[in-house]
């Protein structure tokens, strides 16, 4: 009896276990294709033709359908997300989402001739981390992470790692260090990125 | 008539000395407040920031800006202006190639043979084919550059890095990194070549030195100005960018557990693993 019900248990786990592995196997090849097809579209704005406010909508584009800007908003609030009004917070992932298209097109006439090869995907809890090694001319290659969230279902980009620096973590202290000098309010922050993107306007 | 007396006061200037050392003292003593325990979020910050000493250290983040700005930032420029890519890409590889010995020794230390392998490859490549290591022919000959100082051999033994550290001149740090650069400085013969009397020895590392600082900055010229017009606190993204950038130049010395038998062995050829 013991022995039929280890036998079960050991049948019922390797089919578990055959049923994830293809899961698994799908999800960070969905997940490589999906940083592939969006660093190809990156890319061939970044070294193509167009003037610079052209190259910013096409980057906003592609900021809006495969960034889950709202995601990384949120995180980037920490401890305050959860203190904000709902107001608060409709006018922060605004902003966010504007000072997020700002800061990266701002890089983006740095970047002319840049290519990128695709590296190993692993799984880190639910999100697929795709690593690709980014090639610019006059510059060592740098590792680059891509974390996807979703990659079966919805992937949308979440993270973005440079050399093992975390784009997310570091707004989030960033931030978090604004706060804890300005007397912990989001007002004030809302408005410091208000100042800020008038000021990368006007600059 | 001159209103600026030509010799200064002795009293005043040891009065403004002590008011400046007192001002210092008072500084240096200052440390964060911990917040109350009634307060768990504002507490877990401050736990994770780990900066006990911060407005000492945004005291000396300031001075160091304000020398970067006069001193530091515009040498790189000027150097960046001066002399092409090719000829700064040069020095790099001049300065890197130069820097080899103590990079070998903190691979051994961290018990990482085939980064040692890489590294004493490299040394021999660059400074002979490479003409002086101003050509990096061994990244092309399958030996590429890492990361390897003192500070990365003492995590690698298990030492905490410890609370963030700004120090005068030398930047972001920790006290783990900051007796990593001074152990750092010990493992390299060229500090205990020279000495009185050697002018010639002295001059070299003294020029090595300042083409060192030079070199890095200008490689970071853009990326700095960058952070510091899109961060709220420069202050503080530097520490987390810091922080993040050692974490993952530690991670990958802890990851790389190539086996030691040459790839050119017949039997274990068929996998060269990373």
């Amino acid at each position: 009896m013991i022995h039929r019900r280890s036998l079960l248990t050991l049948v019922a786990a390797t089919a578990a276990l055959s049923a994830a592995r293809p899961a698994l196997a799908q999800a960070t090849e969905k997940a490589a294709a999906f940083v592939k097809s969006t660093g190809d579209k990156i890319v061939s704005v970044v070294n193509g033709p167009g003037s610079p406010n052209s190259k910013r909508a096409a980057m906003t584009r592609i900021v809006d359908s495969y960034v889950d800007v709202d995601e990384i908003g949120r995180f980037c609030l920490g401890r305050y997300w959860r203190q904000a009004t709902p107001e608060q917070k409709k006018q922060y992932l605004s902003l966010f989402r504007e000072v997020l298209v700002t800061n990266i097109t701002a890089k983006v006439g740095e970047y002319r001739g840049v290519s990128f090869t695709m590296g190993r995907t692993r799984m880190e809890d639910e999100d697929a981390v795709v690593s690709t090694i980014v090639n610019r001319p006059n510059n060592p290659p740098t590792n680059v992470e891509w974390i996807v969230s979703n990659p079966t279902s919805n992937p949308k980009i979440v993270d973005v790692k440079a050399e093992g620096t975390s784009l997310r973590l570091t707004q989030r202290q960033d931030y978090a260090s604004y706060l804890q000098h300005n007397g912990n309010s989001i007002d004030a922050l809302i408005t410091a990125m208000r100042n800020q993107i008038s000021q990368s306007q006007a600059g | 008539m001159r209103s600026v007396p030509p010799v200064r006061p002795p009293l005043g200037g040891t009065f403004r000395l002590l008011a400046l050392s007192a001002l210092v003292t008072v500084n240096v003593a200052a440390c964060a407040t911990r917040p109350p325990a009634s307060d768990p979020d504002a507490l877990a910050d401050y736990e994770q920031t780990n900066d006990p000493l911060e407005p000492t250290n945004r005291v000396f983040y300031a001075i160091n800006n304000g020398l970067d700005t006069v001193i530091l930032k515009p040498a790189a420029e000027a150097y960046r202006w001066a002399l092409p890519g090719g000829v700064r890409r040069g020095i790099h590889n001049m300065l890197s190639n130069l820097g080899t010995p103590p990079q070998l020794a903190n691979d051994m230390l961290e018990g990482k043979p085939r980064r040692a392998g890489d590294t004493a490859m490299r040394f021999v490549i660059n400074s002979t084919v490479g003409v002086l290591g101003i050509f990096d022919v061994a990244t092309k000959w399958g030996y590429p550059n890492h990361d390897s100082d003192f500070g990365m051999t003492l995590a690698s033994w298990g030492v905490p890095e410890g609370p963030f550290l700004f120090l005068p001149v030398l930047g972001p740090s920790d006290p783990r990194d900051a007796a990593g650069f001074g152990v750092n400085i010990a493992l390299d013969p060229f500090t205990w070549i020279g000495g009185p009397g050697q002018i010639g020895w002295t001059a070299f590392n003294w020029t090595r030195y300042g083409l060192n600082a030079v070199d890095t900055r200008e490689r970071v010229l853009d990326s700095l100005e960058q952070i510091k017009k899109t961060a709220l606190d420069p202050y503080a993204t530097f520490r987390s960018l810091y922080r993040q950038h050692r974490h993952a130049q530690i991670e990958e010395m802890r990851n790389d557990n190539r086996a030691t038998v040459p790839v050119w062995f017949p039997a274990a050829a068929a996998q060269p693993s990373k």
